[in-house]
């Protein structure tokens, strides 16, 4: 009888109302949606926030550690600035200080990078056979961080099971509530 | 398959956690919406609901765009879209919010009377509400606009939440509804 009650207040809604909770679902999913591309378009970079998985960059950053990115074309990238880049074949971007940099009056460039807590520079992290990276490999610059905030996606991340409950159950949440 | 049994609100009230504000809210509502609706011949309106239901389509619209649009031509190319997506939608959010504070005004009923001829226009009557949080003040307004004239008239009350529910949390229809006629009918005799 409990599930009764509990589903009481969705089913004295007519067809508008429960369709007004649907569309209420899917604003929020949408904000959170619009609010990331927005910071996409104003920062330049395709994932203008990022975590930070590795220790790798110790004592710079901790697994954890959220990072914030701009990639505007306009700046050049320096020798000990730490960027965000892809590399082909592999899901995860990589965040590195970068060592070297090679630019030519045209403007391209390629870079070297390496994590501060390694005993190696990056090439053996590299796709098969590149020796440097380019300008579109990045992801971005970064910017600004917070600690430890991050800590949460590594957790949702390592559990996909307890990310996926954890969604689903805020979903049904918003879906039953009535506003 | 079960025969479905359609039980009026008032044979059935509802039952309603009596601590979650949003739920006394929504049972009183819908009790003074059922009384409006079934003791006169009034049809509902769904013209205010609908506004609503049309500004929150264009804007998760303008979201499933730019998902769509994202996936076709990746981040750099796409940018100019997204702009316009990510401004549009944050624009309709704002309409939308002007929409529910300055012209919806809490009213969750709208019922026409229909002129007895056919030839005046429909009165209207709107019924809006508002319970703080935390709070067991609801307030009830019922309008009434005049179809022939476009005078308007209005007459108010607070309700104490918790006299309109029992100890177990079903709502005492025929107590709302007393209160709803006793509106209803303040607002008809009201003299301008």
């Amino acid at each position: 009888m409990l599930q009764l009650d509990f589903l009481d207040d969705l089913r004295r809604m007519n067809i508008r109302q429960l369709f007004y909770q649907v569309l209420n679902f899917a604003m929020i999913v949408s904000s959170a949606l619009m609010i990331w591309k927005g910071l996409m378009v104003v920062t330049g970079s395709e994932s203008p926030i990022v975590v930070v998985l590795s220790g790798s960059m110790e004592p710079a950053f901790h697994r954890g550690d959220l990072l914030f990115l701009t990639n505007y074309d306009h700046e050049p990238i320096r020798a000990g600035e730490i960027v965000v880049f892809k590399v082909e074949g592999r899901d995860i971007p990589i965040v590195h200080r970068v060592m070297k940099v090679h630019e030519k009056e045209d403007g391209t460039v390629k870079f070297l990078t390496k994590g501060d807590n390694n005993n190696v520079d990056d090439r053996g992290l590299y796709a098969n056979g590149q020796a440097w990276l380019n300008r579109k490999d990045v992801v971005g610059r970064a910017r600004g961080y917070v600690p430890f905030i991050g800590i949460v996606t590594i957790i949702m991340n390592d559990y996909p099971k307890f990310k996926y409950a954890v969604l689903a159950g805020l979903g049904i949440f918003v879906l039953i509530h009535r506003e | 398959m079960p025969e479905k049994v359609v039980a009026t609100m008032e044979e059935n009230p509802p039952k309603v956690n009596k601590w979650d504000g949003n739920a006394l809210k929504n049972a009183l509502d819908d009790a003074v919406k059922d009384v409006l609706l079934s003791r006169f011949s009034y049809i509902e309106s769904h013209k205010l609901l609908d506004g609503r239901l049309i500004i929150s389509s264009v804007a998760v619209g303008f979201s499933v765009f730019a998902l769509i649009w994202d996936l076709l031509y990746p981040f750099p190319q796409s940018r100019t879209v997204m702009c316009v997506c990510v401004i549009s939608y944050f624009i309709m959010m704002g309409v939308l919010t002007w929409y529910t504070t300055y012209l919806e005004c809490g009213i969750f009923c709208t019922a026409l009377k229909k002129d007895a001829a056919g030839i005046d226009p429909d009165d209207v009557w709107n019924a809006s509400s508002s319970l703080k949080r935390f709070d067991n003040k609801y307030h009830l307004r019922v309008t009434q606009k005049a179809g022939k004239t476009g005078k308007a008239k209005e007459a108010r009350t607070v309700l104490t939440v918790e006299n309109y529910f029992d100890e177990t949390g079903k709502l005492l229809y025929g107590s709302v509804a007393k209160e709803v006629l006793r509106l209803h009918s303040d607002v008809e005799h009201k003299k301008n």
